[in-house]
């Protein structure tokens, strides 16, 4: 009895000695295909998105934001009612029952049903409890202003990344972080979690401010509408920069081209034309820099006709028969003799080192995508290209290049790099980069400088090119500018085709903004005078949004603000409210 | 204080000595501290479970105020607020060389 009773101790000490061996072999050595299993049975992944940085304007406002979206996904398999889901879905929500049941009757595990829901559809939804249904959050780009500063401000595609404008440009820094945090579960799926705050802590992406105003931008793009309409042309550009600091102010080209890649470019930047007059102030500014000649230099213009080479060049005018013209004169009548004159006497290398010196031929550095060079022939330059390329063809600039060499002009003769971002907020960190202007290089002296601002403002006197663009109250500087168009598919110029333009900066005394248009194509006018500059005098309505500069500008301006003390007070409130006036 | 001389006096039948309860004391200890770390261990997992469902609210309410931050600059934006002021509001453009009277409250007068 007593031996039975050993050898059953001993047979059920070994039986436990092994269930021990067994357990510790299997919790203490490490086995990949049980850990596996351990890992799908008891943990869990969970993605967390970094949502996309905002960017708004210069005050703040949005330009492009980005809210959660909900995409509604079906496991066909496991849904048993399909006809009722799917006429549920279309009562509650409109969706297509066809379409919906076609998605159910489909074989695979997993279909999307609808992308990118708002919450309040994915609440209801998910507060039906329909089983075979489920959302994944996905985040979804949202720009408020809808048209406004789109060709700028560029699109996000599908998969949350920037392909154009800005949204390209600054794709690194906008782009929020996504997260995969790998956590146990309980038996009915909920994350086992020691700080719920893991599930905000996603990086978010860099909040950009711009230096772009929104309301400047809607009059910007809303004068430029109205020219196209008025003239029946192809399409118009304008730019508004900060005569000090370069920042753009507003950038716009019109119409925008829907959906085409192609037409939904930013010609403000990447197109390049040939400007016309508007480059002479460009030319005069090089020569008085170079003291080769002062702003009294009479040149003979030589009653409209020059015969450089084999060629003849004209006045733009046919009735302009001008002889003895100083160098103030050829800007504020548009002397293409004039111009060819001092060009040829300035000397095609010259010439050319001044337009670089001015930034032509290079790109400006603006933070935007497809910025173009221009175009600048390299030297040696037959003369007749010479004196071409003095009144502005024979050349290809952009319209940010432009405004930007009026900049130095109107700052003082400092060329600065012009930027569309002042501020990156870190959502991380919360730390906040401002971005500084960054000056190139000294182009002209102070004294050239204002030169070239008291020449400007003469050609938009009573007998200058500009006189249209003045505004009443203010000094205004500008030239304009109306170019033959370039034959795009052979050589030489399109017939009854040209660009009108006209940059300027105002007030002349103190320049606060500097604005360029051009105009494409216009059908009814041509002349920059007419078509441009009409442009640029309703523009400074532009001063109604942002009156503080105002009080300290022009004399007149002043005085006539004393005289209605009551009224200046009244005007400078109304600030934003420019357009709510009542109709008596 | 004699604890040795109070506690017998109060839960101890008389004649009994502390010496013969100190094997129950010490399992109840053991068995206290065990419940005290399941109880731990449990309000640990309900505070997760708290914490989990006042993130998923609080992000809940982020996402409110960010959708209503975008319904606002929508109805904001510029050209409808010139429509809506336009339309409903008959005003006009503010014309060059114009004079507009506002009150000190910065309102319109009617001209």
């Amino acid at each position: 009895m007593k031996s039975r009773i050993s050898v059953l101790f001993i047979a059920l000490s070994l039986f436990v000695c092994f269930i021990l061996g067994r357990a510790a072999s299997l919790q203490i050595w490490h086995n990949e295909r049980l850990q596996a299993l351990q890992r799908k049975q008891f943990e869990t992944l969970i993605e967390l998105h970094g949502r996309r940085g905002d960017i708004t304007d210069r005050k703040g406002h949005e330009l492009a934001v980005s809210a959660p979206a909900y995409s509604l996904f079906a496991d066909p398999k496991v849904i048993t009612n399909r006809r009722q889901v799917a006429q549920l879905l279309q009562k509650e929500f409109g969706f297509s029952k066809k379409q919906t049941l076609e998605k159910l009757h489909n074989k695979s595990r997993f279909v999307w049903l609808v992308r990118k829901l708002d919450r309040d559809k994915h609440e209801r939804i998910e507060a039906m409890k329909i089983r075979g249904l489920g959302f994944i959050e996905e985040s979804n780009r949202i720009y408020p202003n809808e048209k406004l500063f789109s060709q700028t401000l560029g699109i996000v595609g599908s998969e949350g990344k920037g392909l154009e404008g800005l949204e390209l440009e600054y794709n690194d820094t906008l782009t929020g972080q996504n997260r995969i945090v790998s956590m146990k579960r309980d038996a009915r799926g909920r994350p086992l979690m020691v700080n719920g705050q893991l599930f905000n802590e996603a990086p978010d992406g860099a909040d950009l401010q711009l230096t772009i105003d929104r309301e400047l931008q809607f009059i910007l793009e809303q004068e430029l509408s109205s020219v196209i309409n008025e003239q029946r042309a192809d399409s118009a550009v304008g730019v508004v920069l900060d005569a000090n600091t370069s920042e753009v102010l507003a950038l716009a080209s019109l119409p925008e081209g829907g959906n085409d890649a192609g037409a939904r470019r930013n010609r403000a930047v990447s197109d390049a034309f040939e400007p016309g007059s508007v480059m002479k102030p460009v030319l005069v500014a090089g020569v008085l820099q170079k003291k080769l000649m002062t702003a009294k230099t009479r040149i003979d213009c030589e009653g409209g006709t020059l015969q450089v080479g084999d060629k003849v060049i004209h006045e733009a005018d046919a009735n302009h028969d001008f002889h003895l013209l100083s160098l103030s004169e050829i800007i504020a009548y548009s002397s293409n003799v004039g111009a060819a004159k001092i060009g040829l006497a300035f000397g095609d290398d010259n010439l050319r080192q001044n337009l670089m010196t001015f930034g032509f031929g290079d790109k400006t550095s603006i933070d935007l995508p497809g910025e173009s060079k221009g175009i600048l022939q390299p030297l040696p330059w037959r003369n007749h290209l010479t004196a071409n390329i003095s009144f502005g063809h024979g050349i290809g600039v952009t319209p940010i290049q432009v405004a930007n060499a009026y900049a130095a002009i109107a700052n003082g003769g400092w060329l600065k790099r012009p930027f569309l971002v002042k501020k990156i907020h870190d959502n991380e960190t919360g730390e906040t980069v401002e971005t500084q202007g960054k000056t190139l290089r000294r182009v002209l002296t102070q004294e050239v400088a204002d030169q070239m601002k008291m020449m400007l403002v003469g050609a938009t006197g009573k007998d200058g090119t500009g006189f249209n663009a003045r505004v009443p109250g203010f000094l205004v500087a500008g030239k304009t500018g109306t170019a033959q168009k370039v034959n795009p598919s052979g050589r030489g110029y399109l017939k009854n085709a040209y660009i009108s333009s006209f940059a300027g900066f105002l007030p002349a005394n103190d320049p606060k903004f500097v604005i360029y248009v051009a105009v494409d194509n216009p059908k009814k006018d041509y002349y920059g005078a007419q078509v441009a500059a009409q442009s640029f005098l309703k523009l400074p309505d532009l001063r109604s949004v942002n009156l503080d500069w105002l009080r300290s500008t022009h004399p007149r301006r002043r005085l006539f603000l004393k005289k209605k003390s009551r009224c200046r007070q009244n005007l400078l409130r109304q600030k934003k409210m420019w357009f709510l006036v009542r109709v008596t | 204080m004699n604890f040795q001389r109070i506690i017998p006096t109060m839960i101890l039948p008389r004649g009994q000595s502390i010496n013969e309860l100190k094997p129950y004391l010490s399992i109840f200890i053991i068995i206290t501290f065990l419940f005290s770390i399941v109880f731990l261990k449990m309000e640990i997992r309900r505070i997760g479970y708290t914490d989990l469902k006042l993130s998923r609210d609080e992000k809940r309410s982020r996402d409110q105020s960010r959708g209503q931050m975008i319904a606002l600059a929508k109805v904001t934006r510029p050209d409808r607020l010139q429509k809506v002021a336009e339309s409903r509001l008959t005003l006009r453009k503010a014309e060059s060389g114009q004079i507009i009277q506002m009150t000190d409250a910065g309102r319109a007068i009617k001209q």
